[in-house]
């Protein structure tokens, strides 16, 4: 670790000769409160570096899509650490946090399969910071041939968020933790120093949509698009397509006490319930309303006629 | 077993195709009443986790883009192109920025290194979109070999239409001719004066090709000098293979070498070629 750190400092050649910033305390359960970041009163802007560490692991049976999706993201995000699958039940107790921490990770996107249908995604920070929980919907791999573009493995991604993400707190704190997760952390040791791909992020209908792009544009130096290159650029979608649509967002990790709740989330299962429903209640109907009618006969019988033997003799 | 799993993977690949947020909004028309919503709780988290403010941009790369209008969830059309301008636009600003800084940051012609993409997948993915080109080239061939026979047929038609025409014309000059002629004096009866030609009563003119020659075949145009002498290919061929000059039994059997033989076998057979149905997508 200590290695590491030498190396991305000689990196930064302006860098005082001031000691580097102290690892900050840690206890047995985790790092202490905020520890994770840099604190920021050594207020020189070049001290900030970015540790961030992602795990990334899924649920056991999870289903193939979902687990291609999983390891798109992992070629995605350079600074994540993939690791095994969960046992599904585990995951409500506190291995979770254990794991992360003991890949000394400061997040965790973890895939959890349901019924081999439904994907739920927990976005996590690790020690004490909150936990998002998504569904996902509308999922596309990058392995589809419809995703034509490619780009560099390793990359560091421009992230364009709209507007909408500061719209309300939850929006926020989402767009925070996808800041923080989705970015690739700069000078990390995997990443590449060239910028060739734009994730988008979108807040379409209450849902995050997700898109990455690769970015052509005509250039001959590495440090100037060409003149009138920028109105040239075009853009190839490389995958994967998601969306996510947020749930709960709690105080812990993986758990605490919840800060949101999303007030139009119906869970797939009630919809498949509805709609099962709805296929199976057709006999029901039939037979309540043939009661109805008897019962609306019954209670509005008929006035005998007092002309109905008008016209018979005697 | 193992069918119903697959049945369910079936499904779920198709569920997420037809995005199906259409059958959520029907069912969350009212949002429901008892919902936590803490936003302080969440703005002090926020406070938490976020990055000191001072810190450049580099280090975050992340860019703002404005929602000008309300997408359409369900039109999958409108709602790419969103996505897509805005991944264009703010990519634009970021572009502009990097060069603001002066560091290098597109990737060289002569940098390689290790794709997110596969070679072997962007070979797929290139093979599929030739396939693809192949295909709409070899549709637009056929529509327009249908529009040309089309219009070829309507083109024969107009050319037997005016032949007909020209030889009535014809005809007709050479009546009026004649008519001329006679008003001009000539005396009727006088040699080759009065001949009547055959196109103009209408009647065959190779009967008289056909009559005159006895033992010719008609439209034989040699007057019959080949006959008995000369003999057709078929006849040539017939005659070696069914053995018009010797026994050729012993000459069809097979020996080693035409078993092993196999040149003839199955020559041009349907191998499609001819098979038009299956041509047809």
């Amino acid at each position: 670790m200590g290695k590491k750190r030498k190396q991305t400092e000689a990196l930064e050649p302006k860098a005082e000769p001031s000691p580097p910033p102290s690892r900050p305390p840690r206890t047995l359960t985790g790092w202490k409160d905020g520890a994770v970041q840099d604190p920021d009163e050594g207020g020189d802007n070049t001290f900030f570096r970015n540790k961030e560490k992602v795990l990334v692991t899924c649920s056991r049976r999870i289903n193939y899509r979902y687990r291609h999706l999983m390891l798109n993201l992992v070629s995605l995000l350079p600074h994540c650490k993939k690791d095994s699958k969960v046992e599904s039940k585990e995951s409500k107790g506190s291995t979770l946090n254990e794991l992360v921490e003991l890949r000394s990770c400061s997040s965790c996107l973890f895939f959890e399969c349901r019924k081999q249908k439904d994907l739920y995604l927990w976005m996590v920070k690790s020690p004490g910071g909150p936990s998002i929980k998504f569904l996902v919907n509308a999922v596309h791999t990058m392995e589809e041939l419809k995703l034509t573009g490619n780009h560099l493995k390793g990359s560091r991604p421009i992230l364009s968020f709209s507007t909408n993400f500061e719209e309300s707190a939850h929006w926020k704190l989402v767009k925070e933790m996808l800041t923080q997760v989705f970015g690739t952390p700069k000078g990390h040791r995997k990443s590449k120093p060239f910028h060739d791909h734009v994730f988008v992020f979108s807040v379409v209908d209450d849902h995050v949509w997700f898109r990455n792009y690769q970015i052509s544009v005509p250039h001959n130096e590495t440090d100037k698009v060409d003149k009138g290159g920028l109105d040239k650029m075009t853009l190839i979608e490389v995958g994967p397509r998601f969306c996510l649509n947020p749930i709960k967002i709690f105080g812990g990790s993986f758990g605490g006490p919840t800060l949101y709740e999303n007030p139009f989330y119906v869970s797939p299962n009630q919809i498949r319930a509805l709609e099962k429903k709805k296929k199976a209640s057709k006999y029901a109907t039939k037979v309540k309303a043939k009661t109805r009618r008897k019962m609306h006969e019954m209670e509005n019988a008929l006035v005998p006629d007092e002309f109905a033997d008008m016209w018979k003799e005697d | 077993m193992v069918k119903e799993i697959e049945n369910q993977e079936q499904e779920s690949e198709s569920e997420p195709e037809s995005e199906s947020e259409g059958e959520d909004e029907k069912l969350s028309t009212e949002p429901s009443k008892n919902a936590i919503y803490n936003s302080e709780a969440l703005l002090e988290k926020i406070e938490d986790i976020a990055w000191p403010k001072k810190i450049d941009w580099i280090h975050k790369l992340t860019i703002d883009h404005p929602q000008v209008e309300k997408v359409d969830v369900d039109d999958d059309l409108a709602r790419e192109l969103a996505f897509y301008t805005q991944a264009l636009d703010s990519t634009r600003v970021a572009f502009s920025k990097f060069q603001k800084f002066g560091v290098p940051f597109l990737r060289p012609p002569d940098y390689y290194a290790e794709m997110v993409k596969s070679d072997s997948h962007m070979l797929k993915i290139k093979d599929k979109l030739l396939y693809e080109k192949k295909m709409m080239e070899e549709m637009e061939e056929r529509r327009k070999m249908r529009e040309n026979k089309k219009i070829s047929k309507q083109v024969q038609h107009e050319k037997l239409r005016e032949r007909e025409k020209s030889k009535k014309d014809e005809i007709e000059s050479v009546k009026k001719w004649r008519k001329q002629r006679e008003r001009d004096g000539y005396v009727k009866g006088e040699k080759g004066n009065n001949e009547v030609f055959g196109f103009e009563k209408g009647d065959d003119v190779f009967d008289k090709v056909r009559k005159k020659r006895p033992g010719v075949a008609p439209f034989d145009r040699s007057g019959g000098k080949n006959k008995g002498k000369g003999s057709s290919k078929g006849r040539e061929r017939r005659d070696s293979k069914f053995g018009f000059g010797g026994r050729k039994a012993l000459k069809k059997q097979n020996t080693a070498e035409t078993t092993n033989d196999f040149r003839g076998f199955r020559k041009g057979g349907d191998t499609g070629s001819n098979n038009k149905k299956r041509k047809r997508f």
